[in-house]
């Protein structure tokens, strides 16, 4: 049997490594603060990818975080300019909270941005009459129960509150709000705001404000995970887009998707849409919406004319038939209804294109399933481990120290070997993906990816086994079971050997699996050098076979295949003279 | 929300309008069968002016009012099928000023929508048409477009 043969393959192995690299392992997570990270191995071919994990290019903020760095950088706004806070808030909602654009843009044209944003240079005094008429209202009130903006045009407490109220209702565009007067453009602040509508509103227009600041700045976004009120703020341009929120949820921080390292977001994105269990609706918003060509949202249109004018704050005009910009149509284009992009894209069959996709998407149906009911249960295997992780953590894991008498910290190896799951099914999960997309007519890569998932699967099925089935008779056991080290040294060893595996898994995957040229149809010499480049699984594999020969035999892979011979049992590309795989010692036939 | 400020205001506006409004213009709320006076319905008149191809025309406009408003606009009507640019084939004018997302603010009053619309009577925003019809003669056929506005002043001759 080769699941077997395998089994004990990777058993001795792991003894080594244990004694080797995963001491290390356990000992870095004993001074550790249960972050898990995959950092403290000494594998030097996996170094250069290690080290752009190991430098956190992100930072989580609490609600409380992200007040005071509002605060922050409303506060240096409002010093540098010496203007008011309520008006460094409107300025910097404007720009987008970039406080280095206000400074420039400040300094660049003082007059113009202050017309842009409403912000008047010199304070207009309400008129100085003891009775004046309400703008909204038409009553007329006395002058202390009046109120104003810097303009000074006066409305009556009752109308401001209405006023100001209707707009944050009507959504975040309220954080925008001009003076009611028809040809005035004075802005409407905060201190406004604080002054004049009631908590309710008062509530609301904070937490807009503090949305805003994070929506509208580059930097930031909010954690996806439903309920999670943290904010994540990533420095750009830094290799890897993983985030690990407090709230335990990892996201790819440019689609906000799961994390789902080795496949890239447009994949991951045309697989959700292609999942998206409510297909019926999926279908309704295809046929009867557009998303907005600037913030996406998607807009029904349900009457009137095809100049199209998305919601606040967003604004954007755009042609409903074309989707380009309406400053582009017009007279110009020969008017609105005749669109002449929409024409020529008609004449020229791009609508049957699609309509030609759809079709064939009918038809790759049955692949597609084959596909996704694996990727589900590599899902909701993942969604098992993690419940499992849970009561280990919250009351298993107690009582085998009980039993075992072993401290609680000497178990630390059973959470890292859970955490090691959790993992793999992941990154396991998003390769059912990563196959789907993969070209048909790529016939080597194909082979070869699907032998490598394989691998995988088996090694962490190997892994979950002995995690669960294993561990549930130390778990009964009533008193301290001999065999517990043997345990631990097996478990500790196979989540090191998956973990390599895994690690190696999405970089090869993620390299698009260029070692494997397109035109290469023999499939086992390729698989031969791959899987060498996968670092024959573990580090211990690595060692026993001279790293010479592993290298040279994939340098000369292009020069002369017939020299070497890929093991049947491992796929080691061996040189033709050894008689045994080097790397697994299985005889060659 | 405003809690009905919306009737007092109009009383107001009412009150202003009597007191003074541009010439040739009508405005007033409706009377109900019973004889009493409903301030969410004004049925309104508007003069082409003079000097253009609108002249001579006494245009019927009805403004409906919400509880909202002044918060938010009224709706302004036309009859169904008005011709012009900027009227949709409901009769409802599609004007700046009066749209809630963008060029509406709670200080405008009726005499400036009025005023507003008489405006836009002889100068069209091609920039946002609403009708097929009307847009395509102002576009490509000004002659046409031009006997069709004339005709439609004479359809709508001054009520003495």
């Amino acid at each position: 049997m080769d699941s077997e043969d395998d089994m004990l393959d990777a058993n001795d192995s792991a003894d080594e490594d244990f004694y080797s690299g995963g001491e290390a392992g356990l000992a870095s997570s004993d001074d550790g603060d249960g972050d898990y990270d995959f950092a403290d191995h000494d594998s030097d071919d996996s170094a250069e990818l290690l080290s752009h994990r190991q430098q956190q290019n992100y930072s989580i903020l609490s609600e409380d975080d992200i007040q005071h760095h509002q605060e922050d950088d409303i506060n240096r706004v409002s010093t540098v300019l010496s203007i008011l806070k309520s008006e460094a808030c409107v300025l910097l909602r404007n720009y987008n909270w970039s406080v280095s654009k206000v400074h420039d843009e400040w300094f660049a044209d003082e007059e113009h941005v202050r017309k842009v944003v409403g912000l008047l240079e010199k304070r207009m005094e309400i008129p100085n009459d003891r009775e004046l008429t309400c703008g909204i209202c038409f009553e007329s009130c006395p002058r202390t129960s009046m109120s104003a903006a810097a303009c000074g045009h006066p409305f009556c407490g009752a109308c401001w509150r209405g006023y100001i109220s209707t707009s944050i209702n009507d959504g975040p565009g309220c954080l925008m709000l001009r003076c009611p007067d028809p040809t005035c453009a004075a802005v409407v602040g905060q201190d406004m705001v604080n002054s004049l509508a009631d908590d309710e509103d008062r509530e609301k227009y904070g937490r807009y404000l503090r949305r805003s600041y994070i929506e509208d700045n580059r930097k930031t976004k909010w954690c996806p995970a439903p309920g999670c009120e943290y904010a994540v703020e990533f420095v750009m341009g830094s290799g890897s887009y993983d985030v690990n929120c407090n709230c335990s949820y990892g996201f790819c921080w440019n689609c906000t998707e799961e994390a789902h390292r080795p496949v890239d977001c447009a994949t991951v994105s045309k697989w959700i849409l292609k999942n998206s269990a409510e297909s019926e609706n999926m279908n309704w918003i295809l046929a009867n919406s557009k998303p907005c060509p600037k913030c996406k949202r998607p807009i029904e249109k349900n009457q009137g004319c095809m100049h199209i004018t998305c919601t606040p704050p967003c604004k954007f005009e755009f042609c409903w038939l074309c989707l380009g910009p309406w400053s582009e149509h017009g007279e110009r284009t020969g008017g609105f209804y005749a669109c002449n992009r929409y024409e020529s894209a008609r004449q020229e069959g791009a609508y049957d294109e699609c309509e030609r996709r759809r079709e064939m998407a009918k038809n790759s149906l049955e692949r597609y399933t084959h596909y996704y009911e694996r990727w589900a249960a590599n899902q909701s295997s993942r969604q098992k481990a993690l419940g499992d992780l849970l009561s280990l953590q919250n009351d298993k894991l107690e009582k085998l120290s009980d039993t075992q008498s072993q401290p609680e910290s000497q178990l630390k190896f059973i959470i890292e070997a859970w955490l090691q799951i959790v993992e793999c099914r992941r990154v396991l999960k998003w390769t059912y993906a990563y196959g789907f997309y993969l070209p048909e007519h790529e016939h080597a890569k194909r082979q070869f990816f699907e032998y490598l998932q394989g691998e995988a699967e088996s090694g962490l099925e190997r892994l979950h086994q002995c995690a669960e089935k294993e561990l549930q008779i130390y778990l009964e056991a009533e008193s301290p079971s001999k065999d517990f080290n043997d345990f631990r040294t097996k478990l500790a060893g196979l989540t090191s050997v998956t973990r390599n595996y895994f690690e190696n898994l999405v970089r090869a995957l993620e390299t698009g699996l260029n070692d494997v040229g397109p035109s290469t149809s023999h499939g086992t010499s390729s698989k031969g050098t791959i899987s060498k480049t996968l670092g024959g699984k573990s580090k211990s594999g690595k060692s026993r076979a001279s790293s010479t020969s592993s290298k040279t035999s994939g340098s000369n892979r292009a020069v002369d295949e017939s020299n070497i011979w890929a093991c049947e049992q491992c796929t080691f590309a061996n040189p033709k003279s050894a008689k045994n795989c080097q790397a697994c010692n299985h005889q060659h036939r | 929300m405003s809690g009905g400020i919306a009737r007092g205001r109009l009383a107001e506006e009412r009150k202003a309008w009597r007191k003074n409004h541009p010439h040739g213009f009508v405005a007033k709320p409706e009377t109900m069968a019973d004889g009493t006076v409903n301030l969410m319905i004004w049925h309104c008149t508007i003069p082409g002016k003079q000097g253009t191809d609108w002249e001579g025309g006494c245009f019927p406009l009805t403004l409906h009012f919400s509880e909202d408003y002044p918060s938010k606009p009224p709706k302004c009507k036309f009859p169904q099928g008005f011709f012009h640019p900027n009227v949709y084939p409901s009769g409802t004018v599609c004007l700046s000023i009066l749209n809630e997302d963008s060029g509406w603010r709670p200080a405008i009053t009726v005499k400036q929508i009025l005023v507003g619309i008489q405006d836009l009577l002889d100068q069209p925003n091609p920039a946002d048409p609403a009708q097929t019809d009307g847009y395509h003669l102002f576009i490509q056929d000004p002659t046409e477009y031009k006997r069709r506005v004339r005709l439609q002043a004479k359809q709508y001759p001054p009520i003495v």
